[in-house]
Formats: C-alpha cells, structure tokens, sequence
C-alpha cells in the first residue's frame, strides 16, 4: 500500500515538476538558451498565489481562492518572464549573435537574472518561510488531473495554433522562420508568457501541496524541474513531461529508502549521469556539426 | 607515403553520405576528388582527418590504420588539410596562427612553459623562425601581425595553407582551394600547388570544383556521386567518361537534358 | 637573455618571500585589528580563486558555475590534514617553524585532491559544451555541498574502525559514509574531537603562494600554451586539424583551475585570524556565483582583470558585513525588517552583471591586461 501511495504522490508531483519543465524546455528550443530566471519566475508566482489567497479570503472560500490565486500568479508571471526576456535576454541576443561569446554571455546574463531575482525576494518579502493557507483535503488528485489537463492544453496550442507552429518554426530553424514571416520577437515573448504562466500554475498547485513559501524554494524544485527537461531531452516537450512524472516518481520512491535525504544529491547525480551517457536525453536527438 | 581508403562507409542517421568508397592516392603525386554538390567529397576528408568515425572499411598512411584515431593524432601522423569554409582562429594574428600549429613539433610543454625554462625559449625562437619562413613562401610577412580577420579573402585562403605546412605534413588535403578565385588566380594556385608538391616532397589530394584547376594539375582523379564512386583515372580518361558527364550534367532519365 | 631572466626571477621571488615573511612576524604589529588581517589575506585568496577560474571561464573558454565544489574540496582536505600532522605534532600553539611542515603538506593534499575531481570533471567537457557542462559543475559542486552537509551514516562509528572492517563494495561505500559524516554535517568540521582547525596559514604562506600560482597563470596565458587554449576556444575543429588535442588542453585546464581553487580553499581552511572551521554552506551556489563575478567583471581571459575583480568583490563583501554589523544598520533595521544589505549587494552585482553583458560583454579588460607590453614589440 505504501507504495501505491508513493506512486501517487509521485505522479502528483511529477506532474507539478513537468509544468516547471516545460519552461525550460520550450525557452530552449527556441532561444537555445537554459533560462536559469526560470525558478526564480515560479518561485515570485508561489507568492503572488499567497497573496491572492489570502485577500480572497482563503479557506473561507477554497474553490475561488486557489482558482483566483492561479489565474492572477498566471498572468503576473506571464508579464515578468515577457519583462526578463525583454530587459535582459533581447539586448544580449541582437549584440553577442554570432560572436565568440555568444554562448557564456546568455548563461551569464540568465544566471545574474536568478540571482538578481531570488535576492529582490529576499528584500520584498524577506527571507521567512510563509505557510499557504490548507484549501484543500486531498490536493494530490487535484494536483494531478490539473497538471494533466495543461499539458493537454499546451499540446494544442503547439501543435493546432499559428503560435505554435511559430514556436515549432522558430526551434528548427531561426533564420528560416524569420524568412517565411515569423515574427521572431513575438513568438519568443509568448513563448516567455507561456512558459512562465505553467510555472505559475506548478507553483501555486506545489505550496497548496507543501504549504510555504520562502525565497530560495526557486532553487530546489527549479533544479529539478531542469534535471527533468534534460532527462526527456531538452527542447522536447513531450520529453519534459516524461522526465518531470520520472524525476516524481523516483524522488518518492527514494522516499521509501533509508535514504530519504539523498533526493536531493540523486536529482543531481542522474542529471551528470544523464549528460554523460545520452546528452540529447530520452527524447531528443543530436545533430552533426558541419564542417 | 600513400594515403589509402579501402570500403569506406559512412551514414548519418539513415542516410548513407559515403559508400564503399576505394581508392589508393599514389605518394607524391596530386590527386584530384571531385564529383557535383552533395557528392561525400568533404565527407570523405572528414572521414580521413577524423572528424567522425567511419562505419566500416579502412582508411591507412603508409600501411598504418587511421582508424579511432582523434584529429590531432591524425595530424601528427603527417596529414594536414584546409577547410572548405575557411577555419581560421580569427581572434589571432597571422603569426599566432601559424604558431598554433607548432604545438605539436615543440620538444618542451606545459612545465617548460610554467617554469620558463630554456627550452622554452629555444622552442618558442626556433618556432617563430620557422613560421616567419613560412609566411615569406605565402608571401605574407608584412602581415605576420595583423589580425587573421583583416586579410583579404585570397590571403585567408593561403594562410590557411601555409598553417596547414607548419605541421611538415606528408599529405596535405585541400577543400575547394579555387574557390572564389577568378582565371589569373586560379592558374596561380595551379603553379603554387606543384611548387608546394615539389619543394616539400609532398602528397597533395584536392577537392575542387573549378575545372580548369582539376584537369590542369591533377595526375589522377576520382569521380564520387550521391556518395558512391563513378569514375576513377586521368583527367583525359575522366574528361570523356560518360557517368562523370551524366553526374555533372543531369542523367537522361527523364529525357532532360543530356 | 634567458639567463638574465632567470637571475630576474629568481631575485623578485627572493624579494617576495623576504617581504611575506616580515609581514608574517610582523603583520599582527602593523594591524592591531584581527579582521582586518583577515581581510588582507581573504583578499588574497580570494585572488587566487578568481585567477584560477579565469583559466577555465576565461582562457579555456569553458564555463564552469561550481568553483566552489572545488575551493571546498580543498578546504576540507587541507582542514583535515592540517589537524591530523597537528596531532601527530603534539597540539602545540601553530609556529612558523610548524607551518613549514603543515602548510605544504595539507595544500599539496588538497591541490591533489580538488585536480583529481578537476580531471573527472573536465572529461565530460569534451562531449559537453557550454551550458550543459556548466550545469554539470553546478551538479558537481552542489553534491559536493549536499554529501557533506546531510550525511548521517553510522553517526556513533569512527571512520578509522569502519575502514578496517572494508570486505566489499558495501562496507566499503559505508566506510565511506563514515567518513563524510565524521566531517562534521551541517555544523562543519573543526578537526577531530573539535579542537578547531589549526590555523597555519599566516602571511607568509599565503602571499607568497598566490604569487606564485598568479605568477603560474600569467605564464599559462603567455605561452604556446595559452595560444593553443585561445585557438580552441575559437574553433575546435581547425585547432584539432592542426595538431591541438581538444581533450587535453581541455582536461588539462579544468586540473590546473581546480588545483589553484584547492589551494585556495586550503589557505582559507588554515588561515590565521580566520575561523577555526570550515563549513558546507560556505560553498554554495552563491560562492560559485561570487566567484563568476570576480572574473567577468575584470575581464574573462585577463589574469589582472580577475584579480581586481577578486579584490573588489571581496573587499565589498566585507564592506557590506561589516555595515550589517553596525549599530546605525542595526537600528534601521528594527524599523525595516526587509533591510537585508547582502541581498541588496547581490542585486546590485546581477544587475551589473547584466548591464556588462548588455554593454560590454567581455568584461572591464577584456583579455587585455594591466602593465601588458604590446604585443609584437619583442617578435619581429
């Protein structure tokens, strides 16, 4: 039973962690860059659903609550990973595009946003933890069938909509795109907003499950969320929601072992494993270099 | 010594860029590789200088495997080649450039060079006595200290040469050496490659499209099309072959043109 | 002229140790007040961090985000020889006389140690490039941190006992659990039976070996060598068609920057003013992170850049904890609760950092360096 429990956890969590993923995973495709601000985004998106719920009134009225702290976390963080690729990737992008440093100084750029980002938090909202308020009995199964439901969700707008052919487009092949009339800057923005806004979404469902909210909690369910994307091959999206549900389980069933603690170091030891045996990951697929 | 493919076979993914390639490059000699666009021609010098494995078959210099050889291994066992898009460190001067290439000649390393010590020195003056030599042959010693990137495009292309003979290769590879050259240049080239051949008992394997280049200073060709080879002999036999005629100008398949 | 070079060296080095060594005896004269001896020699090592990264991130053109796995790797390392000979010398107040002893051993142990994981780490950088590789030192250095701080193997066993009882692979890895978890956890280490880490490490050995490893840097950059590296990081492909093996020059300046941040740490770990022990979270993200912003700020590929960067992040460290310190901070503070001047500076350093990579992604130098001969003067 403990392990039928486990997996359902796993999967709940997993879940969460691949609507995480998923941000990464398509600002890679299209950018070819790891948006390291990305946990940053779910982590601020963790508080503006505290905030929410808390002035909607909280467990007084669950249902609007946590639907109400959802959409607004969606949006607000819709507008800060528009903002972030505005300010701080769009200038770095039409200066270093083709340059020796064109790949330190995304990294450089994306990592500085973190950081800048964690410690602003640090600064509005201090470093104390914040509980969320209990809306739910059971948020496991919500947690789930939500995270299903988006990722449905997504896959339509990927594959049905002009925006996702967009995206499609510009992840083969960014000049080619631009030739035949994708709106580069366009098409990246909303990929920004929407990447951030599942974030939003994993954000509020993880502390309805873990209960706080605190500045550095970006770093631990971000890594794993990264490790995920990497695992089903990064760029992929069907691979970041295998690799976010694997990541889920696993860390549960870790759990279950005498070493509990070690999740933390396992996330990391399967992402060097991964990089070194299969860097294309589960999914994806490597390209030759031409010469 | 004699560069050799044997069976050479190479796919990426499912699609096959060289098969069953076989042929024998006679030492000393200049040897021509060419066929249409997409025909493996740079694959083939890929395959040899080993950046990607081959799938089956042998490649060997002088009786010895290059198999699972890394490029540097390869360009320490004697081959040098250019690159059909120049390769050159543009962050680096033209001496620099040639300098890069000494790594491997230089007696003393990374010690030598912690420490400072005279054989340190001695390497770096022999070195750059020897790349100064090698650029008066390029003709381009007043150049030795300007940026890479600051050369015309003819001199890029003979830089590229001249860092490719600081290695003293036994063969050298050279891809598309003509290439954007008009007449006057390309008849240069023809002269300078024979000259190169002959002042440094060299084995010379071009890939090149311009004709008037291939039929002038090749001793042999071979004809390569969709990765496999149609054709292989002197220019005069290559020049009448009708598989080499039918690949540059279209087969008559669909009653086009012929 | 080489061996009127050699009489240079060796007379500046002479010079240098001369002057290391009166600050050593010295030093404790001249400054009265403890941190700020501690700031001197932080400053230093600090240094040295910087100047070690730059050979991986500037030079190389790799970019590594976990130096502080392996500045902690040596601390550690150095923390745990230096206490042992400590023992072995009878638990004696640390000499100078004692130093000379200690200090090598436990740095060359912790070099050893940190260039050993170095080469495990620079093997991947041959398939792996740019961000994939940095993620796979942030993995690196994060379960460096996360072994030591949360491992609670066999607590009431000591490590000599559980090694003797090695019979295969699983008591050997219990050994081994043993032995990370004797080093002290979440709380740190501070040598056996927490008696504090000895602390060696004056001036004298501090100074005179960032010299030497700055010294050591400058010639990596100014060498076939260091031509080689720039080759590389321009264009692999054509590098390897000339003879330059990617793999080792790689492999090699992933060993030579984690045994300069080894070195480092081991300093930190032994330094006299300093805390008697070294602890995990020292080496987190945000130290990899200072680290990065030591040498993009003076410039990737310059060893001067990185080690003004090196000074002035560690001096504006300093500045801030002490001014959190203060009692006009403090007093703010009981009104402010969000006053939280280090994370402020961490603003303050990612929005700099952005607006460099936006305006001037090379760096203040760029490759360039301070007091640099033109080039070309002495070759033609």
């Amino acid at each position: 039973m403990k392990l039928i429990d486990a997996l359902m956890t796993g999967l709940a969590q997993g879940g969460m962690i691949a609507l995480v993923a998923l941000g990464y995973t398509m600002v890679f495709g299209v950018l070819k860059m790891i948006n390291f601000a990305h946990s940053e985004v779910f982590m601020m998106a963790a508080y503006v659903g505290l905030f929410v719920i808390a002035a909607v009134g909280g467990t007084a009225h669950p249902l609007l609550a946590a639907v109400g702290g959802t959409v607004v976390a969606m949006f607000a963080c819709s507008l800060l990973g528009i903002t972030i690729e505005r300010i701080a990737y769009r200038p770095i992008r039409a200066r270093t595009r083709g340059s020796k440093l064109a790949r330190v100084t995304p990294l450089v750029t994306a990592l500085a946003v973190s950081v800048l980002l964690q410690n602003l938090a640090q600064l509005l909202f201090t470093a104390r933890y914040r509980p969320y308020p209990q809306l739910f009995q059971n948020t496991r199964p919500i947690i789930f069938v939500v995270a299903i439901a988006m990722m449905v969700f997504l896959e339509l707008v990927v594959k049905k909509t002009w925006f996702g052919k967009a995206m499609r487009a510009l992840s083969t092949n960014e000049e080619a795109a631009r030739l035949m009339g994708v709106r580069t800057s366009r098409t990246i923005a909303m990929t920004f907003a929407l990447g951030s806004s599942l974030a939003a979404v994993g954000a509020v469902l993880y502390c309805l499950d873990q209960s706080q909210a605190y500045p550095t909690m970006g770093f631990k369910i971000g890594t794993q969320a990264f490790v995920a994307a990497v695992l089903g091959g990064i760029g992929n999206i069907p691979g970041a929601m295998l690799g976010g549900l694997l990541i889920g389980i696993i860390g549960e069933m870790v759990k279950l072992t005498s070493y509990s603690g070690g999740v933390d170091v396992l996330v990391f030891v399967v992402l060097i494993l991964v990089l070194l045996a299969r860097p294309a990951g589960l999914l994806g697929t490597t390209r030759v270099e031409k010469v | 010594m004699t560069l050799a493919l044997k069976n050479v076979r190479k796919s990426f993914g499912g699609l096959c860029a060289v098969s069953d390639v076989t042929f024998t490059v006679p030492e000393r000699s200049i040897f021509g590789l060419i066929g249409p666009n997409g025909a493996g021609k740079t694959t083939v010098f890929n395959l040899i200088t080993g950046v990607y494995p081959f799938d089956t078959g042998s490649i060997t210099l002088g009786g010895k495997s290059l198999a699972n050889l890394k490029s540097a291994a390869i360009a320490e066992a004697g081959i040098a080649r250019t690159f059909q898009n120049i390769r050159l460190f543009s962050q680096l001067t033209v001496l620099e450039n040639l300098l890069v290439a000494c790594e491997l000649q230089k007696r003393a390393h990374l010690l030598a060079a912690l420490l400072r010590s005279p054989s340190h020195y001695e390497d770096e003056s022999s070195m750059t006595k020897r790349a100064f030599e090698m650029l008066d042959v390029f003709s381009l010693r007043e150049l030795a200290h300007a940026p890479s990137t600051s050369l015309s495009y003819g001199n890029q292309r003979r830089l590229e040469i001249a860092r490719a003979m600081m290695l003293s290769p036994k063969v050298l590879l050279l891809d598309e050496p003509a290439a954007g050259m008009n007449y006057g240049e390309a008849e240069g080239l023809k002269t300078q490659v024979r000259w190169l051949r002959d002042t440094f008992n060299l084995t010379v394997v071009l890939v090149e499209h311009n004709m008037q280049v291939v039929m002038g200073v090749c001793e042999e060709i071979h004809v390569l099309d969709h990765g496999e080879t149609i054709a292989h002999g002197s220019p005069e036999a290559i020049r009448s072959h009708p598989a080499v005629i039918g690949a540059y100008l279209g087969e008559d398949t669909e009653g086009g043109a012929a | 002229m080489a061996g009127r070079t050699w009489i240079r060296t060796i007379v500046l080095a002479l010079l240098v140790a001369a002057v290391s060594l009166a600050l050593d005896m010295k030093l404790a004269d001249i400054l009265t007040d403890g941190s700020l001896r501690q700031l001197l020699m932080l400053t230093a090592c600090n240094v040295l961090v910087a100047v070690s990264l730059n050979v991986i991130n500037g030079m190389a053109g790799q970019f590594s985000i976990g130096h502080a796995g392996f500045i902690g790797l040596g601390a550690y390392t150095a923390a745990v020889v230096a206490s042992q000979l400590h023992v072995k010398l009878g638990s004696h107040a640390p000499t100078l006389a004692a130093s000379f002893i200690v200090v090598p051993i436990a740095l060359l142990a912790a070099a050893v140690v940190a260039g050993a994981f170095g080469f495990l780490l620079g093997l991947p950088s041959l398939r792996l490039k740019g961000d994939y590789l940095a993620i796979v030192t942030l993995g690196f250095a994060e379960i460096f941190r996360l072994l030591i701080a949360t491992a609670t193997v066999g607590v009431q066993d000591t490590p000599a006992q559980a090694w003797s009882a090695v019979r295969g692979p699983g008591t050997f890895f219990h050994a081994l659990g043993v032995s990370i978890t004797a080093l002290g956890g979440q709380n740190g280490y501070a040598g056996p039976g927490d008696q504090g880490v000895p602390l060696y490490a004056g001036p004298f050995w501090i100074l005179t070996i960032v010299t030497l490893m700055v010294v050591l840097a400058w010639r990596i950059k100014f060498s076939g060598w260091g031509r080689a590296l720039r080759a590389l990081r321009e264009d692999e492909i054509a590098s390897a068609a000339v003879g330059v093996d990617p793999t080792r020059y790689k492999v090699t300046s992933f060993v030579l920057a984690a045994v300069g941040a080894g070195v480092a740490g081991g300093l930190l770990a032994m330094m006299r003013d300093g805390t008697p022990s070294v602890q995990p979270d020292t080496f987190n993200f945000q130290a990899s992170f200072d680290a990065i912003t030591m040498v993009i700020l003076g410039g990737s590929g310059s060893v001067t850049g990185a080690m003004l960067g090196g000074v002035f992040v560690t001096l504006s460290i300093k500045a801030i904890e002490y001014g959190q310190g203060s009692s006009f901070v403090q007093d703010l503070r009981r009104h402010a609760e969000w006053l939280d001047l280090n994370a402020l500076r961490m603003i303050l350093y990612s929005a700099l950092l952005i607006a460099l990579m936006i305006l001037r992604p090379e760096g203040l130098l760029g490759e360039r360096e301070l007091f640099q001969k033109k080039r070309g003067a002495k070759a033609s």
